[in-house]
C-alpha cells in the first residue's frame, strides 16, 4: 500500500501533457535527483513533507528531512512539561464542547524540532468505526487550533544531541465532546 | 511424524509478531504462501517504518494477498504513527483471513492506542470463542488479554464483572500474575469502597513490583481508612518511587490507573483530616 502523498504527486504527474522537452528536462532532473526504478516513494511512513500552503516558513527542522525520528524512538514516551496532565487541562480549559453528535477520533501529528517548536501540523478524522470522515468544523477547527497553539513539548536528546521528532495528539471524541487524549 | 513436524512448525509461530516460519507453508504443500513468506522475509533488517521493510510485504501480498501475516506487519508502522484509518484498514483485512490469529493484537492496540474498549472487548471475547478461552498475551506481554478485558470492562462501568475476572484469574495455579495485576484490582476494590481488599492487592503489588502507583493508591485507601500514618508513610514512598523513575511507563501509550506527579502534589496539598472518610469509593479519573 503507498502512502496517500505519493498517489497525489502520481496523479498530478499523468495530468500534464506531455512533450518532449519536459520529457527530458524530467530526465535531467531524475539523473541529478536519483529518480529511478528503484527509488523508495517515500522515506518513512507517515512523513510529513512541507508544504508552503500549510505551514509556518519560520519553522524550520535543525537536521535533514531523512533524520526525523518518532517519539518513541528515545524511549521517553510523551514528553510535555508538566506531562500529560498539562494536556489534558489546557484542552478541558480550552475546547469548547460542540452540540453536535459526532463521535470518532481525530489525530494531529505534527514534528517537534530541536528547539521545542512545533510545526507541518496535519489531521487525521474518522468515525467511531474508524472510518475516515471529516468531523463538524466547529470540532476539528478547535482542536487543530488548540493544538499548533499548544507549546511545552520537551527537546529530545539522542547521544546528547537534540533530535527533530514526530509527536501525535490523539482525540477520542463522543458527541461533541473530548472524551480521551492520547497517547 | 508429518504431523507432528507441521505442527511444530506451527506452533512455532503461533504469535503472529514472531517471524512466520516459511517451512510450514512448503510441508504444507501451498507453494504460493511459501513463496509470498520468503518474500515477506526480505523486510528482515529494515525499520518498520521504511519502504524496503512496507515493499517487502507488498511484494509478498502480490504473491498471495491471503498472507495475512504481511497486512498485520504492514499496519504496525502505521499504528505508531497514528494512521489508524490506514491501520484498520490493514488489520481487518489479517482478520477477515484469519481471526484466530490476529484479534489479539487488533483487539488489544484498539485498547491500547485508541480507548476503543468496546471494540476491544468485542474482538477478544471473538478471540475467547474460536480459541476456547485460549487468548493469550498483549502484545507488549504486560498483560494476559483476560487482564485486559477486565480493563476494558471497568472502563466501561462495568467494575463488578472486571473484579470477577481478576479474582478467577488470581486463583488459578496456572495463572502467572502480570507486571500491574495487583494494582489494577486494587484500585477496582478501591473504586467500589473496600479499602481493605484494596490494601491487600497494593501490598501484593509491592512484593511483586512496588510503584508509585501502588503506593499512591495505598495512601488513598489509608486516608480513606483513616490511617493517617499509613497515608504519610505511601504517600511519600510514592513520590520517592516517581521521581526515581520507578513508575509505570510504556514507551507508546500511557497504562490505565497510571499516576503523574501532580497526582501525587496535589494529594500532598490535601487536608487529611477534612478529606479522610468522606466519600464511599474513589476515582482518580476515569480513563
Amino acid at each position: 500500500m503507498s502512502d496517500g502523498r505519493t498517489k497525489e504527486r502520481s496523479l498530478s504527474f499523468l495530468n500534464k501533457d506531455f512533450d518532449m522537452d519536459r520529457f527530458f528536462i524530467l530526465l535531467f532532473f531524475c539523473g541529478l535527483l536519483g529518480c529511478s526504478s528503484g527509488q523508495p516513494p517515500f522515506r518513512w511512513v507517515g512523513d510529513i513533507d512541507p508544504n508552503p500552503k500549510l505551514d509556518n516558513p519560520n519553522f524550520l527542522l535543525c537536521h535533514s528531512e531523512n533524520d526525523v525520528r518518532q517519539y518513541f524512538n528515545m524511549s521517553k514516551g510523551l514528553s510535555f512539561e508538566g506531562e500529560k496532565p498539562a494536556i489534558v487541562s489546557y484542552f478541558e480549559n480550552n475546547y469548547k464542547p460542540v452540540d453536535v453528535l459526532e463521535s470518532g477520533w481525530i489525530r494531529v501529528r505534527f514534528i517537534v524540532n530541536c528547539k521545542g517548536q512545533s510545526g507541518r501540523f496535519r489531521m487525521l478524522e474518522s468515525d467511531e468505526h474508524y472510518k475516515e470522515r471529516p468531523f463538524d468544523k466547529k470540532i476539528s477547527n478547535q482542536i487543530f487550533t488548540l493544538t499548533t497553539q499548544l507549546s511545552g513539548w520537551k527537546i529530545l536528546q539522542e547521544k546528547s544531541e537534540a533530535v527533530d521528532y514526530y509527536q501525535y495528539l490523539l482525540f477520542k471524541i463522543k458527541d461533541g465532546q473530548i472524551v480521551k487524549i492520547l497517547p | 511424524m508429518l504431523k507432528i513436524y507441521l505442527f511444530l512448525l506451527l506452533i512455532s509461530f503461533q504469535n503472529v509478531y514472531a517471524q512466520p516460519n516459511c517451512n510450514y507453508y512448503k510441508l504444507s504443500g501451498d507453494q504460493k504462501k511459501y513463496e509470498a513468506c520468503k518474500a515477506a522475509e526480505k523486510r528482515e533488517g529494515h525499520y518498520q517504518f521504511s519502504w524496503a521493510y512496507q515493499n517487502a510485504l507488498d511484494e509478498a501480498l502480490a504473491i498471495d494477498s491471503t498472507f495475512s501475516y504481511a497486512y498485520s506487519a504492514k499496519s504496525t508502522a502505521y499504528l505508531k504513527s497514528g494512521d489508524f484509518v490506514t491501520w484498520v484498514e490493514l488489520m481487518n483485512k489479517a482478520v477477515e483471513i484469519a481471526p484466530a490469529d490476529h484479534l489479539d493484537y487488533r483487539g488489544w492496540c484498539r485498547y491500547q492506542f485508541f480507548r476503543d474498549y468496546e471494540g476491544a472487548i468485542e474482538d477478544i471475547l471473538w478471540l475467547k470463542k474460536l480459541n476456547k478461552n485460549h487468548i493469550g498475551f498483549s502484545v507488549n506481554g504486560d498483560y494476559h488479554l483476560d487482564v485486559a478485558l477486565a480493563l476494558c470492562y471497568k472502563a466501561t462501568n462495568r467494575t463488578d464483572e472486571a473484579i470477577i475476572i481478576l479474582e478467577n484469574k488470581m486463583k488459578d495455579p496456572q495463572f502467572m500474575t502480570g507486571l500491574y495485576d495487583h494494582l489494577h484490582l486494587g484500585v477496582m476494590y478501591l473504586e467500589k469502597g473496600d479499602y481493605q481488599k484494596a490494601s491487600e492487592q497494593f501490598k501484593l503489588q509491592e512484593q511483586k513490583n512496588d510503584l508509585a502507583e501502588n503506593r499512591f493508591y495505598a495512601a488513598i485507601a489509608s486516608r480513606l481508612s483513616d490511617d493517617e500514618d499509613s497515608y504519610l508513610f505511601h504517600l511519600k514512598m510514592a513520590k520517592k518511587h516517581y521521581l526515581n523513575g520507578q513508575k509505570m511507563f510504556d514507551p507508546y501509550t500511557e497504562h490505565i490507573d497510571k499516576i503523574f506527579l501532580s497526582d501525587i502534589t496535589n494529594e500532598e496539598q490535601k487536608n487529611f483530616k477534612t478529606e479522610a472518610s468522606e466519600v464511599n469509593g474513589y476515582v482518580l479519573r476515569r480513563q
